[in-house]
């Protein structure tokens, strides 16, 4: 447990250190700032994110490459539709049971509001209400594949059973 | 060859922008509309900073244009659905 906690707060520093070398390059005044603002930031994130479970990195860079392919086509699906004389829409509802812990719940929402023809808006008894742009699309079988990916990101989470 | 890129992919990242606003003004109601501006318009930036980058003089220049992106693909994510919740919770009024 405490090497797992030391590495956990190793990655956040190497994350937040990272971060600050791009925003602000390697001269060493840049570097000297970063000695007080990197270990601020992480104090900061450990604040605000604290808790034993942690984003598995590999399984979201893993799945980045299916997510970017997905945004694409929801922006080509969306400018299709606003572009065509047409403007082919079909809005509707649906509400769909999501079994993640709150952040996954705004991070799956996040996701699937730039993935075609969904949109999150909010949750409602545990139910995730989504918005699609045309009800006869099947834009909505994408949720549960995303809601698993989601969940494999989420360390210590049981993956989502229906019903469960 | 950097140049030619540069002018494709912000030539395709403003069609993406003019999308989104076509839509934003074309598309019947709130929720729609949404649909278009946090799509298309992450598309957009996407490929204008991809344009960018091409022009870059080192590797800090295109992390800081992935970072960008990255915020405010971060940002589109989060405030569509706050917009959206909100929209919906004042038409059912609530």
């Amino acid at each position: 447990m405490q090497g797992f906690a030391f590495r956990h707060l190793l990655g956040r520093i190497a994350f937040l250190g990272a971060l600050w070398v791009v925003l602000s390059g390697l001269e060493p005044k840049a570097l000297a700032v970063g000695t007080v603002a990197v270990p601020a930031a992480v104090w900061l994130s450990l604040r605000l994110l604290p808790g034993p479970r942690h984003l598995a990195v590999w399984r979201a860079l893993r799945h980045l490459p299916a997510f970017l392919g997905a945004s694409l086509l929801g922006g080509l699906d969306v400018a299709r539709r606003a572009l065509s004389p047409r403007m082919p829409l079909a809005p509707g509802w649906v509400e769909v049971p999501v079994h993640l812990p709150d952040g996954g719940r705004v991070a799956l929402g996040a996701e699937l509001s730039l993935m075609p023809g969904t949109l999150a808006a909010g949750t409602r008894n545990d139910r995730l209400l989504i918005h699609l742009l045309d009800v006869n699309a099947g834009f909505e079988d994408a949720i549960p594949r995303e809601e698993a990916a989601i969940a494999a990101m989420i360390d210590g989470e049981p993956a989502p059973r229906e019903g469960g | 060859m950097t140049d030619l890129a540069t002018h494709v992919f912000t030539g395709l990242g403003v069609l993406f922008f003019l999308a989104g606003s076509v839509g934003f003004l074309r598309f019947p109601d709130i929720f729609s509309r949404l649909h278009a501006l946090t799509k298309a318009d992450n598309l957009g930036l996407g490929f204008i900073a991809l344009g960018v980058a091409f022009q870059a003089g080192s590797w800090r220049q295109v992390a800081l244009l992935a970072l960008i992106w990255a915020l405010v693909l971060l940002a589109a994510g989060t405030v569509s659905q706050l917009v959206a919740r909100h929209a919906l919770r004042e038409r059912d009024g609530r």
